[in-house]
């Protein structure tokens, strides 16, 4: 009997009651088991929307909206990109985070979660990696440096680091349950990280400046076409972070499913042998 | 403008495109590994398990 056979493992392993590809994001067809062609039409959409609207984006970004008085060379049109990149960071991070919790709650645990978080948080790295490159980018044009020890830059730059240390984490031998449970503990500790960085900015005194979306006062320091495009970049990097997590998961679900055959492969080897 | 923020777009979004180009390919080429798994028969490996092969886009 292999190791798979049992409810247990085969319920870590995620395969038993059908949670791999695009059932990820239909809860029917999860259940099922089955390939929904309604849940890839969805992640067709969403791809599609998302493509459309960072391409709007960007040519509104470039070409359309006007340039800001107080920033040299049009650096400010580096708005629609960095914060909407920044947000989709916090998004992955929470997704990351909600779904080890998801995992390590026994009433919940679940190989799904342990897979969305890992998804969620390397998209969430790409996308970490990217805000810092941009914001240096904005950097060198307002401050006049590529990187400055900023408290803001710094914890960021951290989360960056401490992620990929989640990542590399995911990647040490080790069987599945184990491996799945001390991932979601480095997630949560990881993620520690993530408020510090959101209230640096109110904490300390910063060279960066306050967020352009105000969340708590509810107030948008943009207004008209900029105000529209900075919106429709949140919207748009949001939709391809769905898809690109969508995808990643599908990755995961399929390489555990040929690892998980190759086992099987390797036991009825083992086993042909023995019989001999 | 400077040539500083079309870098800045080209990076990110030349990123993001060779991410999700990545993703896409990798996944492809494992459902190619993978037997397919026959409608209303389990998957190899897990007998109580439906299709799990999660063939889409």
């Amino acid at each position: 009997m292999s190791r798979l056979d049992t409810p247990r493992d085969a319920r870590l392993d995620g395969t038993a009651d059908g949670e791999l590809g695009p059932s990820a994001v239909s809860p029917k067809a999860m259940a099922s088991g089955r390939s929904s062609p309604s849940a890839d039409v969805a992640v067709r959409i969403v791809g599609t929307l998302a493509l459309v609207g960072v391409a709007a984006t960007v040519w509104l970004g470039l070409f359309v909206t006007p340039n800001a008085v107080d920033y040299a060379d049009g650096t400010v049109r580096l708005l629609y990109i960095h914060p909407p990149l920044a947000w989709v960071m916090y998004v992955a991070y929470g997704m990351a985070t909600l779904s080890s919790l998801l995992y390590l709650w026994p009433r919940t645990r679940h190989a799904r979660f342990d897979r969305l978080a890992g998804a969620s948080a390397e998209v969430g790295v790409v996308f970490t990696g990217l805000t810092l490159v941009t914001g240096s980018i904005w950097g060198r044009t307002t401050w006049g440096v590529w990187w400055t020890w900023d408290p803001l830059l710094t914890t960021t730059a951290l989360l960056f680091v401490l992620y990929l240390g989640y990542l590399a984490l995911r990647n040490v031998p080790g069987d599945d349950e184990t491996v799945a449970r001390r991932s979601a503990i480095a997630g949560l500790i990881a993620f520690l990280d993530v408020p510090i960085v959101f209230f640096s900015v109110s904490w300390w005194r910063s060279l960066h400046q306050p967020p352009t979306v105000d969340l708590a006062s509810r107030h948008l320091y943009v207004h008209g076409s900029m105000a529209w495009t900075l919106l429709l970049g949140f919207v748009s990097f949001t939709l391809t972070y769905s898809w690109l997590v969508v995808h990643r998961y599908r990755l995961a679900v399929l390489r555990a499913r040929e690892e998980h055959e190759g086992l099987e492969v390797a036991l009825a080897e083992r086993w042909a042998e023995a019989v001999k | 403008m400077s040539g500083y923020i079309e870098a800045g777009y080209a990076m990110a979004l030349g990123s993001l495109a060779i991410y999700a180009l990545s993703l896409v390919t990798r996944e492809r080429a494992s459902r190619r590994r993978l037997p397919p798994a026959a409608p209303g028969e389990p998957v190899s490996g897990s007998p109580s398990a439906p299709d799990s092969s999660g063939e889409s886009s």
